[in-house]
């Protein structure tokens, strides 16, 4: 059927240069597909898209080829200008001819003609096969669920609650609060963790929209984008939540530095949480405090740098001077990791205070000594050249935050990403409280460690992100798409076809589809959940029998264009 | 072997351990056919030769039995790796189904190029060593030499197809209706030989994590193209980098189909595919 | 007059959207100059490839696949990719027992969302897919409607 106007852009002779458009639009004349096929100057400046937009929506056509620079340059913006006019996005078809073509073959003007003949001929073999994916629109609930009460899960509750959300809180221990409860003092006002944590304690009591699940558990996460329907135990109760967002403020754990430095081996050597616990105690005395950073961090297990550490010792080790004035206070490092100019600031007026700092290379760790309590520290120190060896009553040992056990299992029931490491990833670069699962965020040290400001701004932001998601009552299948307005459509299972052998439930990275009974068929069939699907084509690419398609890009489609390609 | 088999088929029936039991019958004028046992008198005319894989039999059979049958099938290990591979893909409800193990002999493990010629629940007979197919003197010359030599020596085969549909009817594990191989989209309809790379090839790969081995496929087909050979090297890289045998363990799914978390560790944390360009030619 | 044997050969790229694309577009926009015999259909992520679909591309007359994804790691479908990787490398294995060739699909991922990266993968293609043995005792009627000027 001739329902196809192509539309052919000269680019101002960028295009037209190499590729000969008037030999392309002799070729259409007897495609039995193209109605019509123009050549235009330049499509870009508007002046045809009303005049195009027009013809369609009288039905002097019914679908759309164009013909012209790529989609990254101007081809988007004059789709988009069509689908603004009243244009189903289904039913134009852009084709690059321009830097897929005339501007890299321009040496050969046979080659760079020809190969837009059959160009544009894959992509009529679209348009003629293409198909519209069926759209749902689903309530949001006004509701979010934050995993976690630390530092990021209560900015981000209390946020939440003031913008008139209803928060459910869920804690893993019998009591909120997370890092905050176990740290003494916070760098870099050496303010008491509590300080920052009673608001916030407050805040949850008073609240009537704020509810904590203490000693929880989490049983299963099922659901989607403004329905995720969640069960849960709460010490001895169970619940069912129906949060349209998740916060994921789940923290990260301490590296216990068992096998390191002869922790548990010999007396005094300590992890830096224990000389938390020791300061919320009351004073500490010490004659002679060693603190080791880098302690199983930045080697070969764990790579990275935990961020928190330097800041941490050295806000202990002030903290030892100020207590025991005579005392030696050294910090034996490899780098020192104070970023900004309030943490610089700080690093050089501990170093005023009399705190040492000695510099050590990878390669030749310092070595504790004692027998059954430590009595010294030897060193190479790698700016001296020299090995010194230093009185010692205490050891400190600076470890790396860790990912906690079960962000894998969170991980697979929501459809998320970890990095190689554990933490939960969000969409790099632009994108650093948001993952690919449209209404779950991520805050905190779950997400990469992380001092309890810094969480406590990222927990804002996502309660921010979960706002703005909330805002609206209701949503369509298609505005969840990382490039909004374009997600490209959703999987579409043909029931009569499907044999229920799972493979697609199987692969699906969003856990998307379901098998379902259904009437008068001795097999289960597959189901799609169109919030879930993210139009990624595995499940397409497993079935067995094609039962499986992406509308917009099925197998009719690709036949043809494979036939059509040379 | 035979009497055991009949009296421990005899036994499950008496036994009210299953409803009936599929097996092979030598009936009147000799003919053998499949047959459902349901009295333990019609056991006597049980056999066990020639091998016919049952498994997509018994999945159609379990289809319109009433609620609460259960069947016994007698099972080589084809059989019972085809078994499971049809409850992986939820053509079987395992609950509803019990096999009568049988061993092949070393015979017939040569015969049918088997590495496994025994069920995981074997019952009756004992356990032969396999025979490594790789050794074999057809395989050897289909799989060896260089691209041009392998090429043509399949070529040769593969010409003589007449798209009888044997090797796909007979197969255990396909199950699909409609079949892709019968969409003009994918492979060409109205013409003999039928088109080498597209049907061969997608039939083939459709099959690349779950073929069993059986090599129905092979004595099916009426030209005698050795079709198990097609399956061989996927299923040997299968078993190389993830440790994977078809129809071996009813709960574990196809690599092809798990996480990255469920994959072994095999000293490769990320696979190395980033660049095959860089890779395969040091560019 | 073009034979089967000295022709250019055939190539078609499936590249994804986010990576492999980007690649091609940059090689666009600097011009970098390159052999017209290739087509690329654009895909939302590797993972739509069907290995079915490469079967179907080499029995219709075409030489060689790729497939251009992001690198491991970086997919915005939760490793789609990944999974793609372990179909299209058995897909390889049969290609190769076949004597069709494991090299008539190249993998390519990560290496090709930039410019002088992707033209360079097409190139080395070029050169590669030309030093095959050719496809003809395989393709048993050429399905082609129009071949290439070039």
């Amino acid at each position: 059927m001739a329902d196809i106007t192509v539309y052919l852009c000269k680019c101002f002779g960028e295009i037209a240069a190499t590729v000969d458009l008037e030999i392309v639009r002799a070729g259409l004349g007897d495609n039995p597909s193209v109605s019509s096929a123009e050549i235009v100057d330049s499509l870009c400046l508007n002046r045809d898209l009303e005049t195009m937009a027009h013809q369609i929506r009288e039905g002097v056509t019914q679908k759309v080829l164009i013909a012209a620079c790529s989609s990254l340059a101007r081809g988007d913006r004059i789709v988009r200008g069509l689908v603004h006019r009243g244009v189903r996005r289904t039913d134009i078809h852009l084709v690059d001819i321009r830097e897929g073509c005339a501007w890299i073959h321009a040496g050969d003007p046979d080659g760079a003609t020809g190969k837009a003949e059959r160009l544009i001929d894959m992509g009529l073999a679209h348009l003629e096969n293409v198909q519209t994916s069926d759209d749902v629109s689903v309530k949001i609930n006004n509701e979010v669920m934050v995993i976690g009460a630390g530092p990021a899960g209560l900015a981000a509750a209390t946020s939440l609650a003031r913008s008139g959300i209803t928060v459910h809180v869920i804690e893993r221990a019998p009591h909120p609060g997370g890092m905050l409860r176990l740290v003494s003092r916070l760098y870099p006002k050496d303010s008491a963790a509590s300080s920052r944590l009673e608001p916030y304690l407050d805040e949850l009591e008073r609240n009537p929209l704020i509810t904590v699940y203490p000693r929880a558990k989490l049983q299963s996460i099922r659901g989607y984008t403004g329905n995720y329907k969640i069960r849960l135990s709460s010490g001895d109760d169970e619940h069912n939540l129906s949060p349209g967002a998740v916060i994921i403020a789940s923290g990260a754990k301490v590296l216990l530095p068992d096998g390191l430095f002869r922790y548990g081996e010999v007396a005094n050597v300590i992890s830096q949480m224990e000389l938390e616990t020791r300061f919320r105690k009351g004073a500490v005395a010490t004659k002679n405090a060693v603190f080791i950073q880098c302690v199983g961090a930045r080697c070969q297990d764990r790579p990275y740098c935990s961020t928190i550490c330097c800041p941490a010792s050295i806000k202990n080790a002030a903290r030892l001077k100020a207590e025991n004035p005579v005392a030696n206070v050294f910090v034996i490092h490899r780098d020192i990791m104070m970023p900004g100019s309030v943490l610089e600031g700080y690093y050089r007026h501990v170093m005023a205070q009399g705190v040492r700092f000695i510099r050590c290379e990878k390669d030749r760790p310092p070595e504790i000594i004692g027998t059954d309590r430590i009595e010294a520290v030897s060193v190479y120190d790698a700016v001296t050249g020299s090995t010194r060896t230093i009185d010692a009553d205490l050891a400190v040992l600076s470890t790396p935050l860790i990912p906690n056990d079960d962000n894998r299992r969170i991980a697979e029931l929501l459809g998320l990403q970890l990095d190689r490491y554990g933490f939960f990833r969000e969409i790099y670069p632009m994108h650093p409280v948001e993952t690919r699962m449209d209404g779950v965020f991520i805050c905190g040290s779950a997400r990469w460690p992380v001092s309890s400001d810094v969480a406590i701004t990222q927990g804002e932001a996502a309660a921010m992100k979960a706002a703005a998601l909330l805002a609206r009552s209701q949503a369509a299948a298609s505005d969840f798409s990382r490039v909004p307005g374009r997600k490209f459509g959703h999987a579409r299972v043909n029931v009569e076809t499907c044999s229920g052998c799972g493979n697609c439930m199987a692969v699906c990275p969003f856990d998307a589809i379901r098998l379902q009974k259904v009437e008068g068929k001795y097999s289960h069939v597959s189901r799609v959940n169109k919030m879930r699907c993210k139009a990624c084509g595995n499940c397409v690419s497993v079935c067995p029998n094609g039962t499986m398609q992406m509308p917009e890009h099925n197998y009719l489609s690709v036949g043809e264009m494979i036939r059509r390609a040379f | 072997m035979l009497e055991q088999t009949r009296n421990l088929a005899r036994r499950i029936l008496e036994e009210k351990q299953a409803n009936g039991i599929l097996g092979l019958a030598q009936g009147e004028f000799n003919i053998i056919q499949p047959r459902i046992f349901s009295e333990p008198a019609e056991l006597e005319y049980l056999v066990l030769e020639p091998k016919w894989p049952l498994a997509k039999m018994a999945m159609r059979i379990l289809r319109s039995v009433p609620e609460g049958y259960t069947l016994a099938v007698v099972c080589r290990g084809c059989d019972e790796r085809a078994i499971y591979e049809l409850i992986k893909r939820n053509q079987i409800a395992r609950e509803k189904i019990l096999t009568i193990g049988i061993a092949c002999s070393t015979a017939q493990a040569s015969a049918c190029l088997c590495e496994r010629p025994y069920p995981s629940h074997l019952d009756v007979g004992e356990a032969s060593a396999g025979v490594n197919p790789f050794e074999d003197e057809t395989v050897r010359s289909l799989l060896q030499g260089d691209d041009a030599v392998r090429m043509a020596r399949w070529a040769k085969v593969l010409k003589r197809c007449i798209k009888c549909y044997g090797c796909r009817n007979s197969c255990p594990i396909c199950i699909c209706e409609p079949c892709k191989l019968e969409d003009p989209v994918w492979v060409k309809t109205g013409s003999i030989p039928a088109e080498m790379l597209a049907f061969h090839l997608i039939r083939a790969f459709h099959l690349s994590d779950t073929c069993v081995a059986c090599g129905a496929c092979q004595e099916a087909c009426p030209v005698g193209i050795p079709l198990l050979s097609l399956q061989l090297s996927m299923r040997k890289a299968l078993q190389d980098k993830y440790m994977y045998e078809a129809g071996i363990d009813p709960a574990k799914k196809s690599p092809v189909l798990a996480d990255f978390f469920d994959e072994p560790e095999t000293d490769r944390d990320v696979p190395a595919w980033v660049n095959s360009l860089r890779e395969n030619h040091g560019a | 007059m073009e034979t089967e044997t000295t022709r250019q050969p055939r190539i078609l790229v499936f590249a994804c959207r986010w990576c492999g694309l980007i690649g091609a577009d940059g090689a666009g926009k600097n011009r970098i100059a390159l052999p017209s015999n290739f087509r690329i259909i654009p895909v939302e992520c590797a993972a739509y490839v069907e290995p079915d679909a490469i079967i179907r591309a080499l029995a219709s007359g075409i030489d060689g696949t790729i497939v251009m994804g992001c690198h491991v790691g970086g997919c915005r479908f939760n490793d789609a990719n990944h999974a793609a990787i372990k179909r299209l490398e058995l897909l390889k294995e049969l290609l190769d027992a076949t004597g069709v060739g494991r090299d008539r699909l190249l993998i390519s991922f990560g290496t090709a969302h930039e410019d002088h990266q992707f033209a360079e993968v097409i190139r080395d293609y070029f050169d590669t897919v030309a030093a095959l043995p050719p496809l003809e005792p395989w393709v048993s009627t050429l399905t082609m409607k129009h071949l290439s000027r070039s």
